[in-house]
């Protein structure tokens, strides 16, 4: 049972259109084909007597299709150079973007935020740009527009779709989301949404945390010229509130272990596919059970040693850019980062040989 | 008429991060028991409800209940389907 736009009857067109294409007509489609497929997604939700129907589908295609999304971004971009970073300070309240106080070659400030997320974007433009010839987050030269101070002791940074926000943190939880690896995760949305994206929900949505986890955290460990072994593999490292017994939101090297605490309990992300978390919160789980293939990277990483953000990195984002499946699971991606893998490195490679023990290692044989 | 609304998600996931907060409007000023009663009116909520909401990563979902002559109303909302102003609202609730 479909119904127009307007509900009062039945389209033939949108009847034949099954949930899952909508899901990536919304994800992918130009904004009037967007609106109309989360419109018609919204109204299927209502209809319970699709439930079935709703549950069967969603099934990802057997081999992925053509990389649609790869000639814009796994060969280095024409016209590379420069970001053009605009920092807004949204003074406490929700509208977006706020004020303008930076924009891209202006000086400092004095706002501790601004300057830190101006700074911050020109690093994680850099490493996309210069590590995988990316020519920012949608390939083709977007303005970074960030907005700090965002809402009122809001707990919560996130990327809206056309831009990145960052609140102050509580002081009692979080303390602030001005760092370089939360920052690079926010801004690593915005290239998994340009890159034909992975819709947020369950592995899919796990995947689209873990990734953004990965850039967020080599952002970092470019920036401090830290090899594998040297890094902490710590999401968040210092944002989490001055009595909080913890030392980040998430650890890549050891999920489950980023703190433990009265208030907060214990850090609850798996690393392997046996403690896999089903549940229907946060999308299905979706910051939880990205410590699975967290975990998989930094394996992958330390049996490699050297610079994270170089082979690693590298088969990690070819792995996205051809991807091609916005339901992907962790079994698809693991296919996906073997496939980049032999590209990068050669069939029978030593690399592959790691990574295939890297994904066997959190359960996932490829 | 008492507001209660229970956020959870965001970036941390953190369960003890939910924000919680209830409000009985008999025990505001006038203008911000106005501005409450229009903004969490149910039929606006469910108006809200019925908006179209993306796939924002990191996104907060928030739980608003409203119970008025012991009728209660519930309502989930994404982050992004609630407009500025009321996001301003809940802040200073």
């Amino acid at each position: 049972m479909c119904f127009s736009l307007n509900g009062s009857h039945r389209h033939s067109i949108h009847c034949i259109v099954p949930p899952y294409m909508l899901r990536v007509l919304a994800l992918r489609g130009d904004p009037r084909t967007a609106e109309m497929a989360r419109s018609l997604l919204k109204q299927t939700e209502k209809l319970r007597d699709d439930r079935a129907e709703l549950t069967r589908a969603g099934l990802p295609p057997d081999k992925p299709l053509s990389g649609a999304f790869a000639s814009t971004a796994v060969f280095p971009a024409e016209g590379l150079c420069c970001p053009d970073r605009r920092i807004h300070d949204g003074q406490f309240r929700a509208a977006l973007p706020g004020k303008l106080v930076r924009s891209e070659g202006d000086g400092p400030t004095g706002i501790a935020d601004a300057d830190t997320a101006y700074d911050a974007a020109g690093q994680v433009f850099s490493l996309f740009a210069e590590e995988y010839g990316r020519n920012s987050l949608d390939g083709e030269g977007m303005p970074l527009v960030a907005t700090v101070h965002h809402r009122r002791d809001y707990n919560n940074a996130f990327w809206n779709g056309t831009q990145m926000a960052y609140g102050t943190g509580d002081g009692k939880v979080f303390r602030t989301f001005l760092e370089l690896s939360v920052i690079g995760h926010e801004m690593a949305h915005g290239v998994i949404q340009h890159s034909g994206g992975l819709i947020y929900e369950n592995q899919s949505g796990a995947l689209n945390e873990s990734i953004a986890d990965v850039f967020g955290s080599l952002s970092l460990q470019r920036a401090l010229g830290q090899e594998v072994h040297q890094a902490d593999w710590l999401v968040g490292r210092g944002i989490l509130g001055p009595g909080i017994n913890g030392a980040a939101l998430r650890s890549m090297k050891a999920p489950g272990t980023a703190y433990s605490d009265n208030m907060l309990g214990q850090d609850p992300q798996p690393w392997h596919m046996d403690h896999f978390v089903t549940t229907t919160d946060d999308n299905g789980g979706v910051h939880i059970n990205s410590g699975i293939p967290n975990h998989a990277f930094y394996l992958f990483c330390a049996y490699l040693g050297g610079r994270a953000w170089e082979l690693p990195g590298r088969i990690w984002y070819r792995a996205l850019q051809t991807l091609n499946n916005p339901m992907a699971s962790f079994s698809d991606w693991a296919d996906q980062t073997m496939d980049s893998a032999i590209e990068l490195a050669g069939r029978g490679s030593i690399e592959t040989v790691m990574l295939r023990r890297a994904w066997k290692l959190v359960g996932i044989a490829i | 008429m008492i507001i209660e609304i229970a956020a959870q998600g965001g970036f941390g996931g953190i369960t003890a991060g939910r924000l919680h907060k209830t409000i009985d409007l008999a025990h505001q000023p006038e203008q911000m028991r106005q501005d409450l009663a229009e903004a969490f009116e149910p039929e606006e909520l469910a108006r809200l409800a019925s908006q179209p909401c993306g796939d924002c990563a990191d996104r907060m979902t928030y739980r608003i209940t409203v119970t008025e002559d012991r009728d209660s109303c519930s309502f989930t909302l994404q982050e992004q389907q609630i407009p500025p102003d009321m996001l301003d609202l809940i802040d200073q609730m």
